[in-house]
């Protein structure tokens, strides 16, 4: 047990020095922070701005637009550096070090996105706040289903992030699979407006969206922040298990493309390639 | 008392696909893997042979060179060591370990200084990087802390810890990479190419850091691969040259000329008031010994004379110098000739008989 308990605290040691290392290399580019956190601001602005124009309600999660929108966009903000994190943290010339220090993969994983996570974390109060109180959005939350959204979605996108890494790691650029996931994402998850708005430009193409992990990921974020949705209903429920069938699916499967590019890489000899 | 062995490889073997679109079909400890496109419509395969069969046994405490050209195997053995490159085929065991089976207790008992100086984060400071590092070994917070203070004080970094590392000079970040590799406190220390890039004066300084504190105050294993014949010759107890990914030759520095010629040459440099007939008696009476292999009278432009002598290796000197006191021959000098490290190298893997070229 003492072990176990040591083995832990060196756990979250490990992942909480890439944090601090990537803290302290980000806060070094003074003007980067800068430009980082306007564009945050911009962004949220504009969208809202957009949203206010042509406000409508948003019968799917009992909401209006100007909430279903700045939702979806806080919720990009905190749960897209997951997957955004370790592609652009990943430096090929440190890893061959990183790697002979015996790190396990999840830590090293966990431990890349640590940080723009953290970063996702502190700005997302403020976000919310600004929502709130500057565009009246209309937040109604259930904790233990935005629990269960966000466990959901970490693996999910821990997952996509793994898969992509263990592409990165042999093809040493973007990889196909996370580029297509990526450019459908913007069209079919349903980031600014319902998916079901897309059946009136081609009937059914909704459902096609349903197959893409992100759209869950919005879905679920949005019964559980914006119509209270309690997972003790058993239509959210089944919600939540459709979810949960792509992060059970997908976080074992980034597990192993992960550890199948360090391998190909490491037999390739091309670990420090870039 | 025989010394364990610190690291045992055995047939070892690496290829590597001499384009990225083309990737080995079958890998013995993985089974079938996905190959490129490439691959799965063409039976026509390049590889480049970075290793050969390549076996060696490195001891406790030793400090063993790999000598070779470049693009002789050297990196690739050093990093299939390190756990960052899989081999082919056959085994290598660190500290009695598995390189393929057992990564994290390879990892345990040897660290490497890989020479790439891109390995820290270049805007963090020296010693935030050692943090950085020491916390992936999962090393104790206040041990840490004591141990980066006092590898840093060893490497005479304390006065640049909290500068940014894109400041260091090549030779500082050399020894920023031995803190990092030092952080651990293994047993087994690998190098390729330490002193690449250092000027002189960081050189001399590194090498004496390696032999003298590591190896000799600390007892540590280093296995370094290098191309510098001065560095393998003066450094290491054994030396190992390899060339296209094959161990050519394997031994202690000063025993390495036996593999390109078991012969020995002296030269004897006679005092010029000899006379002709004592020295062609001496030259009569030594040319019919029993392991003389060649024989020279050489006159200088100042009519000295040197007499070069070829012998087998079990020839006593002394012979010899008994028939010049026979004769009363006088005998200024005697030079000792055997190949340099260099020559050795040469001969072996330039094809060529270099060290003769200095007669």
């Amino acid at each position: 047990m003492a072990d176990k308990v040591l083995r832990l605290s060196i756990s979250l040691r490990q992942i909480m020095a890439f944090a601090k290392r990537d803290f302290k290399d980000w806060k070094t580019y003074k003007t980067q922070v800068i430009t980082q956190l306007i564009t945050i601001a911009i962004g949220i602005l504009s969208w809202a701005i957009n949203a206010l124009y042509r406000n409508r309600p948003v019968p799917e999660y009992d909401t209006d637009y100007i909430s279903f929108l700045v939702v979806g966009l806080v919720i990009g903000n905190l749960v897209m550096p997951i997957s955004q994190g370790i592609e652009r943290r990943l430096n090929p010339w440190t890893l061959e070090n990183i790697i002979m220090t015996g790190i396990p993969i999840p830590i090293f994983v966990i431990g890349q996105i640590a940080w723009p996570y953290m970063f996702s974390l502190i700005t997302f109060i403020p976000q919310l706040l600004i929502g709130i109180f500057w565009f009246g959005v209309n937040l109604r939350i259930n904790p233990i289903s935005t629990f269960f959204a966000f466990i959901v979605s970490a693996m999910i996108l821990l997952g996509l992030s793994m898969i992509s890494i263990g592409f990165r790691l042999v093809t040493k650029s973007t990889d196909p699979i996370t580029w297509t996931v990526n450019t459908l994402q913007q069209l079919l998850a349903g980031i600014s407006f319902p998916v079901q708005f897309l059946d009136n430009f081609i009937p059914g193409i909704s459902q096609l969206s349903w197959f893409l992990p992100q759209t869950w990921v919005y879905h679920l974020w949005r019964l559980a922040m914006l119509k209270a949705a309690s997972i003790m209903d058993p239509a959210i429920t089944l919600e939540f298990l459709k979810g949960s069938i792509f992060a059970v699916f997908l976080f074992p499967i980034g597990y192993r493309v992960f550890k199948w590019g360090l391998n190909r890489a490491k037999r390739d000899g091309t670990l420090g390639w870039f | 008392m025989t010394k364990g062995i610190a690291i045992e490889i055995i047939d070892l073997v690496k290829r590597y696909p001499a384009s990225i679109g083309r990737i080995s079909g079958r890998h013995p400890h993985m089974g079938w893997q996905v190959g490129g496109i490439r691959e799965l419509f063409s039976r026509k395969r390049n590889y480049i042979q970075a290793l050969d069969g390549v076996n060696l046994k490195v001891y406790e405490g030793e400090v063993f060179g790999l000598l070779g050209p470049n693009g002789a195997g050297k990196t690739t053995l050093i990093k299939i060591l390190c756990t960052l490159v899989l081999p082919d085929s056959g085994k290598a065991y660190v500290n009695g370990y598995d390189v393929v089976k057992e990564p994290e207790k390879v990892l345990r008992n040897l660290q490497a200084v890989l020479g790439d100086p891109r390995g820290f984060d270049w805007r963090l400071s020296a010693r935030a990087n050692l943090e950085f590092y020491a916390a992936l070994y999962g090393l104790p917070r206040d041990y840490a802390k004591k141990r980066i203070e006092e590898l840093l004080g060893f490497m005479g970094l304390i006065d640049r810890a909290n500068d940014m590392y894109q400041r260091f000079s090549t030779g500082m970040a050399r020894k920023l990479q031995l803190c990092r590799a030092l952080l651990l406190d293994t047993p087994i220390l690998l190098f390729d190419e330490p002193t690449a890039g250092l000027d002189p004066i960081s050189a001399v300084e590194f090498r004496h850091l390696l032999k003298d504190k590591l190896a000799k105050s600390e007892r540590r294993t280093i296995f370094m691969a290098t191309h510098n014949m001065f560095e393998a010759q003066t450094m290491c107890d054994r030396v190992a040259i390899i060339n296209r990914g094959k161990i050519i030759a394997c031994d202690k520095p000063e025993n390495l000329g036996r593999y390109v010629n078991p012969t020995k040459r002296y030269v004897f440099i006679l005092d010029k008031h000899n006379t002709t007939s004592s020295v062609k008696s001496f030259m009569n009476e030594v040319s019919s010994l029993k392991g003389i292999i060649n024989f020279n009278l050489l006159r200088d432009e100042d009519s000295s004379m040197k007499i070069s002598i070829t012998v087998n290796e079990n020839f006593m000197i002394s012979d010899i110098l008994a028939i010049a006191i026979k004769y009363d021959l006088k005998i200024m000098d005697i030079k000792y000739y055997e190949p340099t490290l260099e020559e050795v190298f040469m001969t072996l893997v330039g094809g060529r008989e270099a060290w003769p070229t200095r007669f």
